[in-house]
């Protein structure tokens, strides 16, 4: 290692290595650059290691867990007398998750020649980055630099988290032992899994919302379907709550992001930051300093790893010489509750407000054979086209494997397609794709396994 | 009540023009009267009424495009149960009838202003923000509305011919301006592009009828066949004395001989000897398909563009019959008042670019057509015969061929043998009947 300080030139620098950072890093070097990654842990950031997949991780363990405890199991023949769950060994597989896929992204970064550095990163200048590392301080002049430094749970003034008794959603899923009753504060996906995932092993939960309505613009009819789902595991729902006034401890607080923008020195090199932190960029990623680009969480944008790796592509390529930009119509949402929801689009509310003339076609579950054979008829096809040419503009479905189904209702509207366009393909059967079909043809006024339109 | 649907007009015609109307809501029309001149991409059609009645309703206005199959009018008749059949899609009120691409906003929400999307799948989105381009701006060539990979490559095309500069600045290199912001709820960074220099504002018209026809159609054999063009000169000189010597006579017969039926004369041995010439490519199925039938095309200036009409079967017709023949369709075609099978169907196409003025040109084949031959205008020209420098009424050829099909040295062979007919055009009367 040197000591002193040496600057190293290089040619693409990239802050941060989460699902923003390594997929810049990766399509960088397939344009032919070279690219030099900075990042003070493993790849895989937040979303790898603390947020997204061990979230996921642990509600699928617990949900195998809950499934085998429900008199629906009964109903199916099924008799397991003695089921029971050891919270360790359910953190350790969720570990095991984690560290495969930290793996194969570690392989990736090094098989496309990406020079992985440890360290944090701050602005010297327009030009120049230090990051601090283990092994001391370096210095590097870079062409090109892409900022995905992500962001951080949202600091709360009175409220400090110690990660014992106030606790951030990722402190939450890392918790040694599991508490007899847990508070969560928050209206988003975040507190709805976070509650759905420890009422599932018994834990006593109060959601708190801080507003009066959870999910904010999802269809009622949809979120109705959750909240009962929430009820049916014993989650106690407050809303209209006051952070100050919940007293129960330990609680998990889920409001929302806040960008990793503080420690980079930005006001150094005049980058323009909004208000709440966020690096301002335009379409095509860029900032407002030439040749420093900014992707995902950072830029205070939604906190979703699916942004931060399109926007991670448009940066990369756009730096590459490439005129390209981030321009995806729709993003679709997930929460992984019991039923499962997911949207895309437009809600019927939001589409009329855009000024659509829209034409709406639902399906239950119930009325679905695939749904019924897997015993879970809980669930609702939600589908919003504009009634003028038939283009689907937005998706609210619930039940089982709602999450991947929303893949194809996210392909129909970015291509345009209509509800004669989805009448018109074939679905498998049984399948719980069919529930599009349906829904579509609903809103034809043709479905053929419901009586009229609803 | 009765709807009268714009009906197939043939050879592919899938829109036309409404040129004038000749009747108005609330007259009586009898059966057969001509209530309507459409426009089709090749010629002035005019549609007789199907029924007698009184004109209810007038869908399509003059100057608008409808397309087949849309109701034009309704009729109310006096007759019942007479097999007319009421659309049943009469809400599909086609979308031609306004630039479409950008819908209107719906009735029920006058006061929103978001605009509405472009229907255009996501890898045309990102082949129009590389090309700068506004996809509003983009006319969509299908009828849904979409907008094509094609469209937008042909607006590239058309913005590039133009010389306008496209709707966003050139493509923004790696220190590019920031042009938009994205974060929601963030102030926006000022635009730091320089001020372009505003031009003189342009005109810019539609390409309608016969115009948008034949852009179209150069657009598709310019594309798809790859061109060649043989050139030569040949002695016109025994090719107008014939022409003087037959003259009188024909004009006797009220016949006016210029040199195209002469040429169609010549030309057609000379497709017999070369069918390859007389031929066209089946795209799809990689198959060369030779013509029995001799349908000569001939390009034709008419004040809204080229026309070609078809002499059909013109190894058929004597010298005379060639003559008068084409003296009718030229006029027709000048007048627009084709009917399509004339225009349409020609195996070979003569290009009398010395009619036009013009000594010589590359023309372009007239897809699917395999070759045309463009003959220039009859010029005194110096040359050179066993060492002597004399002068000789002398005429350019052009072949241009398509060269999948045709070789260089084939086009040579075919255009020596047709100077050898032009200078020596007695050898006619070998072949004739």
């Amino acid at each position: 290692m040197v000591v002193g300080d040496v600057t190293t030139a290089v040619d693409v620098l990239i802050l941060g290595a989460g699902p923003g950072g390594y997929v810049a890093a990766i399509r960088a070097a397939q344009l032919g650059r070279h690219v030099t990654l900075v990042d003070q842990g493993p790849p895989g950031g937040a979303c790898l290691h603390q947020g997204c997949i061990p979230l996921k991780a642990l509600l699928s363990a617990t949900e195998r867990y809950q499934q085998t405890r429900q008199e629906e199991r009964a109903a199916m023949g099924i008799h397991a007398e003695t089921v029971s769950f050891d919270w360790a060994a359910m953190q350790a597989w969720k570990q095991s998750v984690v560290d495969r896929l930290v793996e194969g992204v570690r392989r990736l970064v090094a098989g496309n020649r990406i020079e992985y550095v440890h360290g944090t990163g701050w602005f010297i200048n327009t030009q120049e980055v230090r990051v601090e590392g283990e092994y001391g301080s370096h210095r590097f002049k870079f062409d090109q630099c892409i900022i995905a430094t992500g962001s951080s749970a949202a600091p709360l003034a009175d409220l400090p988290y110690d990660g014992k008794q106030v606790l951030t959603p990722e402190q939450a899923l890392m918790m040694p032992e599991l508490p007899a009753t847990l508070s969560i504060v928050g209206d988003d996906y975040i507190a709805l899994e976070l509650a759905t995932l420890f009422a599932r092993l018994g834990v006593e939960i109060k959601l708190f919302s801080p507003g009066e309505q959870l999910l904010a613009g999802v269809d009622p009819a949809a979120l109705r379907l959750v909240q009962a789902g929430l009820c049916k595991l014993g989650v106690q729902m407050v809303t209209k709550a006051a952070i100050d006034s919940i007293t129960e401890r330990p609680v998990v607080i889920s409001q929302g992001v806040c960008p990793n923008t503080s420690g980079l020195h930005l006001d150094t090199m005049g980058i323009e930051v909004a208000a709440n932190g966020g690096i301002m960029v335009n379409t095509m990623q860029q900032s407002s300093v030439p040749g420093i680009y900014a992707i995902g969480d950072c830029t205070g944008g939604r906190a979703l790893a699916s942004l931060s790796t399109k926007q991670a592509k448009v940066a990369a390529e756009a730096l590459s010489g490439q005129r390209v930009q981030f321009a995806p119509l729709v993003t679709p949402l997930v929460v992984h509750t019991t039923p499962e929801l997911a949207t895309v689009g437009y809600s019927a509310e939001e589409a009329t407000r855009a000024g659509y003339n829209i034409v709406t076609g639902r399906f239950p579950l119930t009325a679905n054979g695939r749904a019924l054979t897997l015993g879970t008829d809980n669930g609702i096809a939600l589908l919003i086209a504009n009634a003028d040419d038939g283009a689907l503009l937005g998706a609210t479905l619930v039940g089982p494997r709602a999450g991947d189904l929303i893949g194809q209702a996210t392909l129909a509207i970015e291509m345009g397609a209509t509800l004669t366009d989805l009448s018109e393909i074939l679905y498998a059967h049984p399948g719980l794709s069919e529930t599009l079909l349906e829904a579509a043809e609903n809103a034809l006024g043709r479905a053929i396994h419901v009586l009229a339109k609803a | 009540m009765q709807e009268f649907k714009l009906p197939d007009l043939g050879e592919g015609m899938h829109e036309a023009e409404i040129v004038q109307w000749l009747v108005k809501p609330g007259d009586t029309i009898k059966l057969d009267q001509t209530m309507v001149k459409v426009e089709t991409d090749k010629a002035v059609v005019e549609i007789p009424s199907p029924v007698a009645g009184r004109v209810a309703e007038i869908r399509f206005q003059d100057g608008q495009v409808a397309k087949v199959g849309d109701v034009l009018v309704v009729f109310e008749t006096s007759a019942k149960g007479d097999g007319s059949t009421p659309s049943q899609d009469s809400t599909a009120i086609p979308a031609t009838t306004q630039p479409a691409g950008k819908p209107s906003p719906s009735p029920t929400a006058q006061t929103a202003t978001t605009k509405q999307r472009v229907l255009a799948a996501p890898a045309v989105r990102k082949l129009a923000f590389e090309l700068g381009i506004d996809l509003e701006q983009v006319t969509p060539s299908n009828p849904n509305g979409r907008v094509t990979i094609e469209d937008v490559r042909a607006f590239d095309e058309r913005v590039k011919a133009a010389s306008i500069s496209p709707v966003s600045p050139a493509p923004a290199a790696e220190h590019g301006e920031v042009e938009q912001i994205a974060p929601q709820a963030a102030p926006s960074i000022a635009l730091r592009a320089e001020q372009p220099v505003t031009p003189a504002q342009d005109e810019r018209q539609p390409l309608t009828g016969l115009r948008k026809r034949i852009a179209e159609h150069m657009e598709r054999s310019w594309r798809t066949i790859p061109h060649a063009t043989a050139f030569d000169e040949v002695d016109g000189g025994a090719l107008a004395a014939l022409r003087e010597a037959l003259k009188p006579v024909a004009e006797k017969r009220d016949v006016r001989l210029t040199y195209i039926p002469l040429f169609i004369k010549l030309l057609i041995p000379l497709l017999k000897e070369f069918p390859i010439f007389n031929a066209s490519l089946d795209e799809e199925r990689r198959e060369i398909i030779y013509k029995r039938s001799y349908h000569i095309g001939v390009a034709t200036a008419s004040p809204e563009g080229l026309l070609v009409p078809v002499l059909r079967n013109a190894d058929r017709l004597t010298l005379l019959e060639i003559a008068s023949n084409l003296e009718r369709l030229v006029e027709g075609a000048k007048k627009r008042t084709l009917p399509l099978p004339e225009l349409s169907g020609s195996t070979f196409t003569l290009n009398n670019v010395g009619s036009f003025g013009g000594s010589s040109g590359t023309p372009i084949i007239n897809h699917p057509e395999v070759a045309i031959l463009a003959v220039g205008r009859l010029q005194d020209k110096a040359v050179v015969q066993q060492g002597i420098v004399i002068v000789r009424p002398m005429m350019p050829l052009a072949l241009s061929f398509d060269h999948r099909l045709i070789d260089g040295a084939m086009a040579g062979a075919f255009l020596a043998r047709f100077k050898e007919l032009v200078e020596n055009p007695q050898q006619l009367m070998l072949d004739m009947v």
